[in-house]
């Protein structure tokens, strides 16, 4: 049988099911957008392109859609006009949830209702319609809960298989839990009714102008931690997040993805991270270790590979920064080998190495993987036991890392998928004034006219860059205006993990001194850059290996 | 130096030190702006100059009595608060004269950096902003319609809590019906009963019917202006035609909108013919940009004939001697509810009525509404003959670049639109 799909909790699943209907969640994580972009415009949210997506690649023949928000009904009108589905339904239902509104969701079922018997050409069948509630079960005991927009199957099953709890998927469609009352109506239009009713009786979803419901998704007493899900352009749900941000007393990530595959790697190191900060108290003692008694730490960026060698006493034997090549692995088998010639080592004298960075899980290398947000606090805390936050931006990334008193992270926030912001950025704007990396960070430091760059995407603020040269502004003042605007970057997200001093910055943008001046000025504290800024992940992967349990 | 620039710095630093200070620094500047306009009005026309005055005015009252003010969002109606002497101001307006003031980028910055999406439209996020700042007003309280985006139903339900004031929302349904008009004006009455118990005042029924008989004057003398001016060079400007959303909307209903719809038409019915492009904008404008300033600022070569954000809300059966149905039939008949298909057709007919021999549809950041139909739009425009622009960009937020690209993909569809006329000439 032709499966019906359907994207919203509200849909009424048991009424399809009863007219002969196979309902399915529609459930697609495609690997890109290109046939959606054809038809839609690529700033659509993720869940409304993935639809179009699915429906364009043939995947789909029946659907029936809710007006839950302005990309579902754009998403609608496309699908309407490309034509390509054998039923295509939308539900109207209304924002408030009073008596008018369920009165209107049961005219709306009822019509619902007569064009699908059509379509199918059966009859309702009420004891399939009564068998079709399917009761919820809810976890009990100490659990994580993953909110806000949909998260499909595929990145749920990668966020429980990572976190140390049982997880519950708790987003958008996912929470839907409708129940009859007790001796629901016999006639049809009484059962419609109670099942208008029923259906908006669901914990809200944040179009409905009444969420106070919602607060039963946070006072749950077995809620351990919340991974707060967000889709790129879905709106809805970020308020939600900047109201939790502040309320909730249980460890919080927001994890940010765009609907496709690709970004699920990245997406992976911050539920690492999060899962490390869960796990936190637990973290092994040292024992008496194996080998000779020499830690590596290898944190493999995009940029460099840096490796760090300690002894048992945690002195530093040997610091090796290479650049990383083609591959993960190469890059870390050599930069590891240099080191190990640096201490006068080898292989075997090292009791354990652990591993740090993108390239972390393709190196075979290492007894254990740790994310760099967790390593980077390690590090900077073994550097200056007061740094309360970190500042870390690397090649293809920036970070802000929030820390307790004992070098655990607290909170963190990375950037989205952007070059903005990062040394990436840094990298383009030198290439296109035609300076090294050196002079670009010492060229802005004495400037006269304050400009700023005001284009927040990299490749506007490139032509913008190119515009104020050919506007013969000076140099110094438009690279202090580019460092300005890294700057600006790096103190939204200082801002948002609620970052205090002693603030450190790490990464290999912390040798632009015009980019730290720039940041200090925005913040108004200095910042604290030990020579070895570079090496923190490294350092804190080393930091780790030495507290491993001998095997 | 840039006066303006220097200006919105200082208030934005001032508002993260003194939200009150940098209040009363705004109200000066903004008290010096409609000075200025004024005395030195420009090359504006006499109905553009009343628009600024009118305009400034509302904005200047919603800065000066905060005692006064109720937080709306753009199509909320507002002949019952226009009745009862409350000044409604909108987040669109707000946002706006902030971006006016080259004052938003702070406010941008600081709603984002709090967790609101940066995927949300800009206006909103601004208003967010200057929320949080306290830089905005505390108002009385807030109402709202779901109409015509998601953006409202979440920035006015934050907002309301964030001040915890007394809010009221209408909900618009998707359906076009006698249904659906009632179940909104019985909602519109809600509201007066809402304004009553806030201000212990009833809403005064001859009054009411007296500003929505006005309003609909006025709705009826643009759509005679858009009549009028087919073929006609009436020479304006980007941030006026933003403008013109404020008078028929926040002032619809005010004696100032419908003297200056009045104005509009007598102007275009005097005017001499058009020797340039026509266009049909959809969405706000982009009045920040400067190469587009000075592709359409009283530029003979082209000018904005209509804009859907004025025109959207016109039905030309309505009686205002019900009041409540009147206004309902606004929001439920309006070009941007329903499907995409209904917001294009009405532009279609639009096109026709002013002539129009080319559209730009604005895809502003974060109007999912409005990118959602973008394609659609096309496709039914030019099937029509009608050549379309898809022009991405931002009405309100500088920190959206790309103002070069903008001009040339606007020069390059003007170029095209001549070569078109050519074409049929010959």
């Amino acid at each position: 049988m032709t499966p019906t799909h359907y994207i919203c909790k509200y849909t009424p699943t048991e009424l399809l099911t009863a007219l002969g209907g196979d309902c399915v969640l529609l459930d697609e994580a495609p690997e890109n957008f290109d046939l959606s972009d054809q038809v839609a415009h690529p700033n659509l949210c993720g869940f409304g392109k993935s639809i179009l997506q699915a429906v364009l690649s043939g995947g789909v023949r029946e659907l029936v859609l809710v007006n839950c928000c302005d990309t579902i009904r754009s998403a609608y009108d496309i699908l309407k006009a490309h034509g390509k589905l054998d039923f295509l339904y939308m539900l109207d239902l209304l924002h408030n949830q009073d008596g008018c509104s369920v009165d209107h969701a049961k005219g709306q079922l009822l019509a619902l209702a007569e064009a699908y018997r059509a379509y199918k050409g059966t009859r309702f069948d009420r004891d399939a319609f009564l068998r079709a509630f399917a009761p919820v079960r809810p976890l009990s005991g100490p659990h994580i809960t993953v909110l806000g927009a949909r998260m499909g199957q595929a990145l749920f099953d990668m966020t429980q298989s990572l976190l140390p709890l049982p997880a519950e998927n708790s987003t958008c469609v996912n929470n839907r839990s409708v129940a009859l009352p007790p001796d629901p109506p016999e006639d049809f239009d009484g059962l419609m009714g109670a099942y208008a009713r029923a259906l908006l009786g669901q914990i809200p979803c944040m179009r409905m102008t009444d969420k106070s419901g919602r607060n039963r998704l946070y006072n749950d007493p077995g809620l351990a931690g919340v991974v707060y899900h967000t889709v790129k352009f879905c709106d809805y749900y970020g308020f939600e997040y900047a109201q939790l941000k502040e309320e909730l007393s249980v460890p919080l990530l927001k994890l940010e993805s765009d609907g496709t595959r690709q970004s699920q790697e990245q997406l992976r190191t911050r539920l690492e991270a999060f899962a490390e900060g869960l796990h936190r108290e637990d973290a092994p003692l040292r024992r008496s270790p194996a080998g000779k008694g020499y830690y590596a730490g290898i944190d493999s960026g995009s940029t460099t590979t840096d490796v760090v060698i300690l002894d048992q006493e945690r002195s530093v034997k040997a610091k090796v920064i290479l650049p990383t090549g083609a591959g993960a692995s190469g890059g870390a088998a050599r930069a590891l080998e240099q080191a190990l010639q640096e201490a006068g080592l080898t292989q075997a004298d090292l009791s354990a190495t652990v591993t740090t960075g993108y390239g972390r899980s393709v190196i075979s290398t290492g007894d254990k993987s740790i994310t760099e947000i967790t390593c980077h606090a390690k590090g900077a805390h073994f550097l200056n036991p007061d740094v309360r936050t970190v500042i870390d931006i690397g090649g293809q990334d920036s970070k802000v890392i929030r820390l307790d008193e004992a070098g655990g992270v607290v909170n963190f926030v990375m950037n989205d998928k952007c070059a903005a912001g990062t040394g990436r950025f840094l990298e383009m704007m030198a290439r296109t004034l035609e300076l090294t990396l050196e002079e670009i960070s010492q060229v802005g430091l004495v400037w006269n006219e304050d400009i700023t760059i005001s284009s927040m995407c990299t490749v506007f603020a490139d032509s913008e860059v190119v515009s104020l040269v050919a506007q013969n502004k000076a140099l110094p003042d438009i690279v202090h205006g580019l460092n300005k605007s890294v700057a600006a970057r790096a103190a939204a997200l200082f801002r948002r993990v609620k970052g205090e001093a002693v603030c450190m910055m790490t990464g290999g943008v912390s040798h632009n001194q015009g980019v730290v001046q720039a940041i200090e000025e925005t913040l108004g504290l200095p910042l604290f850059i030990h020579e070895d800024a570079q090496l923190c992940g490294a350092l804190g992967a080393a930091l780790f290996a030495w507290e491993m349990p001998a095997e | 130096m840039d006066i303006t620039a220097a200006f919105g710095r200082r208030v934005s630093r001032l508002a993260q030190e003194d939200p009150e200070k940098a209040r009363r620094f705004l109200l000066l500047g903004w008290r010096a702006n409609g000075i200025k306009n004024r005395l030195r009005p420009g090359k504006r026309s006499p109905s553009d100059r009343m628009l600024f005055q009118a305009v400034n005015q509302a904005m200047v009252r919603c800065l000066a009595r905060p005692e006064k003010n109720v937080m709306v969002s753009l199509f909320t109606p507002c002949e019952p608060l226009l009745t009862q002497g409350l000044l409604p101001y909108s987040c669109e307006a707000f946002s706006s004269y902030l971006s006016g003031s080259m004052a938003e980028e702070g406010f941008l910055r600081h709603a984002e950096e709090t967790g609101i999406p940066s995927s949300l439209c800009s206006y909103h996020k601004i208003f967010i902003g200057a929320a949080q700042t306290d830089l905005m007003p505390r108002p009385r309280f807030i109402l709202n319609t779901s109409l015509a985006c998601d953006a409202n139903t979440l920035t006015f339900r934050y907002l309301a809590e964030h001040y915890g004031v007394p809010h009221f929302s209408i909900d618009v349904p998707y359906e076009q019906s006698p249904q659906s008009v009632d179940y909104v004006a019985g909602q519109l009455r809600e509201m007066s009963g809402f304004l009553a118990q806030q201000t212990g005042v009833p809403v005064n029924q001859a009054k009411l019917i007296e500003t929505v008989s006005r309003g609909q004057r006025t709705l009826q003398h643009y759509q005679d202006f858009l009549s009028a001016r087919a073929g006609k060079a009436l020479l304006s400007d980007l941030t006026s035609e933003l403008y013109r959303t404020a008078a028929f909307h926040l002032l619809l209903g005010s004696p100032e909108s419908e003297a200056m719809a009045r104005q509009m038409k007598a102007e275009a019915q005097a005017a001499p013919p058009a020797r340039g492009h026509q266009l049909l904008w959809l969405h706000t404008t982009p009045y920040w940009v400067p190469p587009l300033r000075a592709i359409f600022d009283h530029a003979q070569g082209v000018q904005i004939a209509a804009s859907d954000m004025s025109y959207e809300g016109f039905v030309p059966d309505a009686d205002p001697e019900k009041p409540y149905e009147t206004m309902a039939k606004r929001l439920v008949y309006s070009s941007f509810n329903g499907p995409a298909q209904r917001r294009i057709q009405r532009a279609l007919e639009v096109a026709e009525q002013v002539q129009a021999d080319g559209a730009v549809w604005f895809c502003h950041w974060g109007c999912k509404h409005t990118l959602g139909g973008a394609q659609l739009a096309k496709a039914a425009f030019e099937e029509k003959g009608l050549p379309t622009l898809l022009l991405d960009g931002d009405s309100c937020d500088r920190g959206f670049g790309g103002e070069g690209q903008a001009a040339t993909r606007m020069e390059a569809f003007l170029e095209l639109l001549s070569t078109h006329r050519e074409g049929s000439a010959s």
